[in-house]
């Protein structure tokens, strides 16, 4: 029956209506195959950046122009952060968005179905470099970059040795490289000794599911003692285990401290909640949880590390560099962020020394 | 051409899963969601026993019996507990996950990215000619849907495939030839999820990696690809109805699956192209569904008022 | 043959609304019998035939089969020996299958369901010589759907389906219900044929009075899960249908119908 060709056809375009219905309306989504000018272009609010002369505007001296592809893994605060250093870096080397650089951008929403589809799609457009924000997506990422010789630089990787995406001597496996968002363990744990001088036991809340909460845990239970800490850890396997595994954590620690563990971090406010009320505090491990309420954290500058992905993107970008010839990098500086707000509802102080050395001291608490 | 090999190479990986849902959804009339997880039970086995030094094609093997076994539990848990059809996949669907961070040593993730697979080993590396291996990707995927094809078809003409079919048909008539219906929906949940399992066996060995989160929406993808396939080349288990440039084109319902699996990833990777989120996807895949189902149910209303 | 020792049987035990179905209830039907059964609606006619077959336990009795105790086993190990029709044309057949492969599998009832071929060339013809006595042409169309036959065509392959392999029981579930007069007529026709040819012990539901007049040589009235008539031999013979309305109508008073 012809019909059924008409029903294909058909189907084919509602779905793709439907598409650019979706793209239209969402001002979130971004729209790279359609527009150079897509928004990220430094500054991170997106509607600055949709500026349409910017399409036009002329290129820089080189005349080398560049089609990347980032992809995402979820989307949360801190990855957010590096794609936007990620594309700082890059503009600081004089590659930029809208003027010599095309940037396509996904992100999987956790889906790994999904994630090696958008690094098939960006092979397909012949990008010159992807950008994989996410341990996941760096492997989709390079289990198609490596047959189709696209390097890959990966970002936000807690640990590329498990992950195979570095030898065991930080040496790169293929054109592949990036950096690492291990935490620093060890300062947070002089951080929080040097707050609470009596706490005796730290809480850990992590999903089991997750690899990088794993190799963390590990770590902390490894250097506790060093500074005469007991672990207690509850692992999680969904959001809805959060409420009642932090009701039975709080019984047993006499603080808590955060991973970048994607699902405990998601429902932070309500171990925070749970935490106020019980007058303990909770500790995150990076900038975005401490803007919400978390007393204090040693944590990574995620646009930091972005920036220090995108020069490494950039090297690669301009031939200076091969991805193989790169080891991976870590940023081994760990910042203090402060929460004067949540520290003054805890009856707290938080010390001078440290918090003078604040990279940034939140006055309230942003919810 | 890289676009349209990737869309060939994702097709068929889930092609092969869509084989099992056909058996279940279209054949068995059960709407079996154990496939969620026996999808990335396959890989996370497959993971392990690679790391383990067990050979690639072994581990295929080995993927296929194991998820044959969780359909089975699927089968018993609804047959002998009387558990309902949805809810005894979703128990089984549930509990695996648990199971499969086992199956993968505790680990969420696990590369196999230095590791020989069905994809990459030094047989194929000196056969291949260099330039040539996209092709044999898409190959060697070809092979193994066409070979389980091949095997799903021969074995739906025995008559144990008769009382299976009979089975979703008119389970009456089952129990009057005498024969237990509930072992023979066992059977067929075992079949379908060890295909499942299969593919998830072959995902992780194309992408060289395992990682939970690959099993969410694998019944989604598989119903997509039956119900598109079915109803878009061989609309009321009727072959031989597809024309195409005035031709009469033959399609049994296995190869139409297999063409809808392909079609349903060319959308999305359409979608993703149009610069979509991936968290639309899903708004999308539920549209396609809805117009295919509205259309043919229209069609057949039109067919029955003809008749 | 068949033996329906001091069968018990309530709906809803327990509940108000219990229902008493049967109370020591006892049927013995010999071999070879044609049972005809007839009774106004409710009267327990389906749900003797459903205890017969296991589609329904029983609360306390025994059903005994030859010399075998068949309380026990389960709907599918009983059917082993027993063919059954329904009042539905759709149940005895696959829709989605050809003809000839409702055929195959029909043929292969009581051996075992393996991987050899479902459908075996050497029996093609037999399966034609089959369909043709049904008369219906059906033996042309080996690879059509059953379900595109109409309710007459399917419920006469239901019977050829039922009846293909040796058994030793007929159940007739008011199997010409759901037909028009004319075909059900011929299915009625088809029925005599098929219990005459191969023996069969027959148990046949109906509501037809005059098809329970003219075949078979038992009847049975059941009404409240009892049988109030039942009549054989030269009675069975002599009975007309204007003797068995009365009755029904008497029963039907006393109901206050």
């Amino acid at each position: 029956m012809k019909k059924s060709i008409r029903h294909l056809i058909l189907t084919a375009a509602a779905a793709a209506s439907i598409a650019a219905f979706v793209s239209a309306c969402s001002p979130s989504a971004d729209s790279p195959a359609s527009s150079p000018a897509s928004d990220g272009t430094q500054a991170p609010s997106s509607a600055d950046a949709r500026n349409p002369s910017l399409a036009d505007g002329a290129l820089p001296d080189s005349g080398k122009t560049y089609t990347i592809g980032i992809g995402q893994f979820a989307a949360h605060g801190s990855l957010d952060n590096c794609r936007q250093g990620f594309l700082e870096g890059l503009a600081e080397e004089g590659i930029v968005e809208g003027e010599n650089l095309t940037v396509l951008f996904e992100n999987s929403q956790a889906d790994g179905g999904i994630a090696s589809q958008i690094v098939t799609n960006f092979a397909s457009q012949k990008v010159d470099l992807i950008c994989a924000i996410a341990t996941p997506m760096a492997q989709s990422a390079y289990g198609v970059g490596r047959k189709q010789n696209i390097p890959v630089i990966f970002t936000a990787v807690t640990d590329p040795v498990a992950a195979q995406l570095a030898n065991a001597d930080g040496t790169p496996v293929g054109e592949i490289s990036g950096t690492s968002d291990k935490l620093p363990v060890t300062q947070q744990l002089q951080m929080i000794r040097a707050i609470l001088p009596d706490a005796k036991t730290i809480g850990i809340l992590f999903t089991t599911s997750e690899v990088n909460s794993l190799s963390a845990i590990e770590e902390y239970k490894a250097a506790a003692p060093d500074y005469g800490f007991e672990i207690a850890d509850i692992g999680i396997s969904t959001t809805a285990d959060v409420p009642l595994a932090a009701d039975s954590l709080l019984e047993k620690a006499d603080c808590i401290t955060n991973l970048t563990d994607n699902t405990v971090v998601a429902s932070l406010p309500v171990i925070l909640d749970k935490a106020a009320k019980k007058n303990i505090p909770v500790f995150g491990s990076e900038i975005e949880q401490v803007k919400i309420g978390c007393l204090a954290a040693m944590g990574l500058d995620y646009v930091a590390l972005g920036r220090q992905t995108g020069k490494m993107a950039a090297a690669v970008l301009k031939g200076e560099k091969k991805a193989s010839e790169m080891n991976f990098e870590v940023i081994e500086e760990a910042a203090f962020y402060g929460n004067a707000k949540a520290a003054e509802n805890l009856g707290i102080t938080i010390p001078q020394d440290l918090a003078s050395s604040a990279k940034e001291l939140f006055t309230e608490i942003s919810q | 051409m890289t676009l349209f090999l990737g869309i060939i190479e994702e097709g068929l990986i889930y092609a092969i899963m869509a084989l099992g849902v056909y058996i279940t959804y279209k054949i068995l009339d059960f709407p079996d969601l154990s496939v969620d997880s026996t999808f990335p039970m396959g890989a996370a086995l497959t993971a392990s026993a690679i790391l383990a030094g067990i050979s690639p094609v072994a581990a295929l093997f080995l993927s296929f019996l194991a998820g044959a076994a969780a359909g089975c539990v699927t089968g018993l848990i609804h047959v002998k507990l009387k558990v309902r059809d949805l809810l005894s996949g979703i128990i089984v669907m549930t509990g695996l996950y648990s199971l499969n961070l086992r199956f993968a040593g505790g680990r969420a993730n696990v590369p196999i990215f230095t590791q020989e697979t069905i994809f990459e080993n030094p047989f194929l590396g000196s056969v291949v000619p260099q330039g040539l291996t996209a092709f044999a990707v898409v190959l060697i995927l070809f092979f193994i849907v066409l070979v389980c094809k091949v095997l799903l078809d021969l074995y739906l003409n025995t008559r144990s495939g008769f009382l299976l079919r009979a089975a979703g048909d008119n389970e009456t008539l089952v129990t009057s030839l005498a024969k237990d219906k509930g072992t023979v929906k066992i059977a067929g949940l075992a079949i379908a999820n060890g295909f499942a399992s299969l593919a998830g066996s072959v995902y992780c060995q194309h992408k060289g990696f395992f990682e939970i989160s690959i099993g969410t929406g694998t019944i989604v993808m598989g119903l997509a690809s039956v119900i598109i396939g079915i109803q878009v080349f061989c609309p009321d288990h009727r072959p031989y109805l597809f024309r195409l440039f005035g031709r009469t084109i033959g399609m049994r319902p296995t190869t139409a699956v297999i063409a809808g699996s392909i079609i349903y990833k060319a959308c999305i990777s359409l979608a993703i192209s149009l610069g979509l989120e991936a968290n639309d996807l899903k708004l999308i895949t539920s549209m396609l569904f809805l117009i295919i189902l509205v259309i043919s149910a229209q069609r057949r209303k039109k067919v029955k008022a003809h008749a | 043959m068949l033996k329906l020792n001091h069968i018990s049987k309530y709906y809803n035990a327990g509940t108000v609304n219990e229902m008493c179905l049967f109370q020591d209830f006892n049927l013995s039907v010999e071999k070879g019998q044609f049972v005809s059964v007839v009774g106004s609606n409710g009267s327990g006619k389906t749900s003797m035939l459903n205890i017969i077959c296991g589609s329904i336990p029983v609360d306390s009795g025994t059903i005994y089969m030859g010399n075998k105790n068949i309380t026990p086993l389960p709907e599918f190990k009983r059917l082993r020996s027993i063919g059954r029709v329904y009042q539905n044309p759709a149940m005895g057949t696959c829709p989605h299958m050809t003809i000839l492969e409702n055929m195959a599998l029909a043929d292969n009832k009581g051996q075992s369901f393996n991987l050899r071929p479902g459908i075996r060339r050497q029996r093609l013809d037999f399966y034609r010589e089959q369909l043709k006595t049904l008369g219906l042409g059906l033996e042309d169309k080996l690879q059509v759907k059953a379900g595109v036959l109409s309710g007459g065509q399917r419920q006469a392959m239901a019977l050829l389906m039922a009846s293909m392999t040796p058994i030793e029981f007929l159940i007739l579930d008011e199997h010409t219900a759901a037909l028009d007069p004319k075909t059900a007529e011929t299915i009625m026709e088809l029925t005599g044929k098929i219990v005459k040819e191969k023996k069969l012990t027959t148990i046949m539901v109906t509501h037809n009075l005059r098809y329970a007049v003219e075949y078979g040589d038992r009847l049975l009235m059941m009404h409240q899960g009892k049988s109030v008539v039942d009549i054989t031999g030269s009675q069975k013979a002599e009975i007309r249908i204007e003797d068995l309305l009365e009755k029904f109508n008497a029963i039907s008073i006393e109901c206050g119908n």
